[in-house]
């Protein structure tokens, strides 16, 4: 796949993800759609649900368009508020499409 | 009964509602309708048949429920994707355990090979799943440990929470917009509720949309929470205080699993036994302790009543199950009361005390009352028929596979109450009018795609209330009857005569008529000598009526009308030849007296009568049922003009109506026999037995004595619509008891 021989876009996630960082970062994110994405949580300290909806919803959405999306280099914070949410860092990569 | 099995009869009760709740989920996730809430109801209900099964010992299905919980709690933790190909499987594997559980019921053994192959399914999809998580085995322990309550005693309210005082939790967390709104975050209630004690959290992400659809202030996720604590519900709840109204809280207590009281236990088990145990201390005690606890319970509810707390609780108070034998035979005695209360009003009415009298009003009170409460037994026995048409999915399934057809099915309407018997009677016609569907009706997938159709075929099973009745239809979307097929077929088989001239209704109709089979070969499905005709008497037997509508290459639709009760029913009382007969009211459009002149002779003894510039064909019930000869004048008679199914009207033609009434309806095969023409009986006021009309049998007794001067084509039990009258009126004859004194 074309997309696939291009090297993954980059994109960083705001230190405190808040109800105000919501409506960019879903901005961002549709941005890069259709492309390979890597999400650099280095930065984040604080992540809120609505956040945390947008990131698991472009999981969700790239793994139905077939591109592929991953967290790197995720922060000790940002590890924390996933495992405080009850999920895992595998929640928020693509996976195999459903048939 | 003894204890024992009678506990294990209600776990047996409670897998069958299980599996419904576990194909209903499975469905919903296949179909795309889930609720968030639907993996976790679906493990639940495999999960609670497999904890039942093992406190019976149950080895077999503990270790199939096994195999298949291990996999769902894989779809369940967001480990693997339940893809079409996964769902399907999983939906096998729902009709392996529902067979296993039947065959464990039953005592019978079960076929191995198909359970292994299907553990090794199972087995195969969560291997897959936990390779792609990279996380636990396959075999080992789900997760979760969801409380199975096989039976209705509470170990927790026995020997109360454990020694070291924990309570376990079952929290259900979801915010509203106006959580976030307001400035609230999620993670500070998981925060907080951790500071409480060993917490488990899930995240709910089934109400999550496309990102394109994603609202940025939306609300889509929800957290399900394990708390083993020793804080008490108050502490949670005080967490939420300020969000209550700003999010959904379920909060639960899970009975306690484990530092259970051993000696506590073994009073209870000898207790179900019938054997005196060995008591290290008396139960009394413990049970002013349940005493106390369910006094507390109330209080609280009391005190706040918008507190779902103890939904779980209050729920179980809400239903009792009872046997069906209880109920059957309340039933009957409410008919007979009906019946006696009848007696009454007609001894009442006979020895002409005014209708003003203290005594007559207050029999009127005591009808309305009678009326109330057979309305109400009578609901009693109604039931969804929501299971009836899950299991024919299963129907679906299996028939599409075996003739390697793509079929969907339909349903609407499931929620549509109809009597118990009406619907246990339905499964065997419905199974074969779906086979049929899928193995003559619904074309093969290229065939489907050469006639421009969507390569699945598509069955629609529906069901609704109308007129008194429940309407059950079965479409497809198939080729529709083959007419020319169906006509070569009957005449091969010498059902109709090379040169009889049939309409494309009555071509259709054929169908209905016993042997008949055009299937080529005989399938493993249909086509084993049992045909529509099966149908047709299994629904007439329900006192319904089944009609059909085909059109080429669009499909058919079967209609099946029943009756919602097969205990009363509404009837006008008519008088013919000296006979007491009942018209089902149903039936009955209006009635009017006939003037000469809107009568016209059409040969033969077929009569027709103008009805405001409508004709319609008088039937003379007397006549047709055999009670005299010469037809009656229509001048000393009344006119009941009926609706048949289809919309067809028809006149028949009574002495004299006597009023309207409901009746108990008592089986004319199970007392004496089954009569053409004649539904069912019933004993009237004065003691008398009344036979209620079956009004379409009636009209083709009558089509059929018309016809059979002119062609001997499509009546094909001349014998007996001949004999039929003559027993009817022998049965009145032979039954009728004395006059009551």
């Amino acid at each position: 796949m074309s997309t696939k021989m291009r090297k993954p876009e980059v994109l960083k996630l705001a230190e405190n993800l808040d109800i105000t960082e919501a409506t960019p970062l879903i901005g961002e994110l549709l941005k890069h759609r259709g492309a390979d994405i890597k999400i650099d949580a280095s930065s984040v300290k604080k992540m809120g649900g609505q956040c945390l909806q947008a990131l698991l919803c472009a999981s969700a959405t790239w793994t139905l368009d077939g591109t592929h999306i991953e967290i790197i280099t995720p922060s000790d914070d940002f590890l924390q508020c996933v495992e405080a949410y009850g999920l895992h860092l595998s929640h928020f990569s693509s996976q195999e499409p459903a048939l | 009964m003894d204890t024992m099995a009678a506990i294990k009869q209600t776990f047996f009760q409670e897998c069958e509602e299980q599996l419904v709740e576990l194909e209903s989920g499975l469905l919903a996730l296949e179909d795309g309708t889930s609720e968030p809430d639907t993996i976790n109801a679906v493990f639940r209900a495999v999960h609670s048949i497999k904890g039942g099964a093992g406190a019976f010992g149950l080895e077999q299905l503990v270790r199939f429920a096994h195999a298949f919980e291990t996999a769902l709690d894989l779809v369940r933790g967001g480990k693997l994707t339940a893809t079409r190909a996964i769902l399907k499987t999983m939906l096998s594997a729902a009709d392996v355990l529902a067979d296993l559980v039947r065959i464990t019921r039953e005592d019978g053994v079960a076929d191995d090979a198909e359970i292994t192959r299907m553990v090794q399914q199972l087995e195969a999809i969560s291997h897959g799943g936990a390779a792609a998580a990279g996380s636990q085995p396959a075999d080992a322990e789900p997760a979760d440990d969801l409380d199975f309550v096989p039976i209705q005693i509470s170990l927790a309210d026995l020997i109360g929470a454990g020694p070291s005082g924990t309570r376990s939790f079952k929290i259900r967390f979801e915010p509203k917009t106006g959580f976030y709104a307001r400035a609230n975050e999620p993670l500070v209630m998981l925060r907080e509720i951790s500071r409480l004690g060993a917490m488990r959290v899930t995240c709910d992400q089934t109400r999550l949309p496309s990102l394109t659809e994603l609202d940025p202030e939306g609300a889509y996720l929800a957290w399900e929470i394990h708390l083993d604590t020793e804080s008490d519900e108050s502490a949670l709840r005080d967490i939420f205080e300020f969000v209550e109204f700003d999010c959904d809280i379920s909060i639960e207590e899970k009975q306690v699993e484990a530092d259970f009281d051993t000696d506590a236990f073994a009073q209870l088990m000898s207790l179900a036994s019938g054997q005196t145990p060995p008591m290290a201390q008396p139960l009394e005690p413990r049970t002013e302790q349940i005493a106390a606890e369910i006094a507390s319970r109330n209080e609280s509810e009391t005190a706040n009543r918008k507190s779902d707390a103890n939904k779980g609780f209050n729920q179980a108070g809400a239903t009792i199950r009872v046997d069906l034998e209880r109920v059957e035979r309340l039933i009957d005695l409410v008919g007979e009361l009906v019946i006696n209360q009848a007696m009454l009003s007609q001894r009442v009415a006979e020895a002409r005390i005014a209708r003003s009298s203290a005594l007559a009003m207050g029999l009127d009170e005591l009808e309305q009352l009678s009326r109330e409460i057979q309305d109400s037994v009578m609901a009693i026995r109604a039931q969804p028929v929501k299971p009836i048409f899950q299991r024919m999915s299963r129907v679906v399934r299996e028939a599409a596979d075996m003739t390697g057809k793509s079929v969907t099915l339909h349903c609407d309407g499931d929620s549509t109450e109809v009597d118990k018997t009406v619907i246990e009677r339905l499964t065997d016609p419905l199974t074969h009018m779906i086979r049929n569907a899928i193995d003559h009706g619904i074309e093969k997938p290229e065939v489907r795609l050469a006639a421009g159709k969507p390569e699945s075929g598509h069955i629609r099973l529906a069901a609704m209330h109308r007129s008194g009745r429940v309407v059950i239809e079965v479409s497809d979307d198939g080729g529709g009857i083959n007419r020319e097929r169906v006509r070569s077929a009957a005449i091969a088989k010498g059902l109709i005569e090379p040169e009889a001239q049939l309409s494309d209704e009555e071509i259709d109709n054929l169908i209905f008529l016993p042997g008949f089979s055009t299937a080529a070969t005989v399938t493993d499905m249909s086509g084993r000598g049992v045909g529509m005709d099966v149908v047709k008497r299994s629904i007439q037997a329900l006192g319904g009526r089944i009609s059909i509508a085909s059109t080429p290459g669009r499909g058919s639709t079967f209609v099946m009308s029943l009756p919602l009760t097969l205990a009363v029913l509404d009837g006008m009382i008519v008088s013919v030849a000296d006979e007491t007969l009942i018209v089902p009211l149903t039936a009955i459009v209006e009635t009017l007296k006939p003037s000469t002149g809107d009568i016209y002779h059409m040969g033969g003894d077929s009569r027709v009568i103008r009805i405001r510039d409508t004709f319609v064909p008088l039937i003379d019930i007397g006549h047709v049922l055999g009670y005299r000869n010469k037809l009656a004048d229509p001048q000393n008679c009344v006119v009941v003009l009926i609706d048949l199914e289809g919309h067809a009207r028809r006149a028949l033609l009574v002495d004299t109506i006597q009023g309207q009434r409901q009746v108990v309806i008592k089986s004319l095969e199970a007392n004496y026999r089954r009569v053409d023409g004649i539904a069912a009986a019933t004993i009237l006021g004065d003691g008398r037995v009344a036979l209620i009309l079956d009004v379409d049998a009636v009209v083709e007794n009558a089509n059929g004595k018309a016809a059979s001067s002119a062609s001997e084509s499509l009546d094909l039990d001349h014998d007996t619509h001949a004999r039929a009258p003559q027993r009817a009126h022998d049965f009145a004859t032979e039954l009728e008891p004395e006059p009551v004194e």
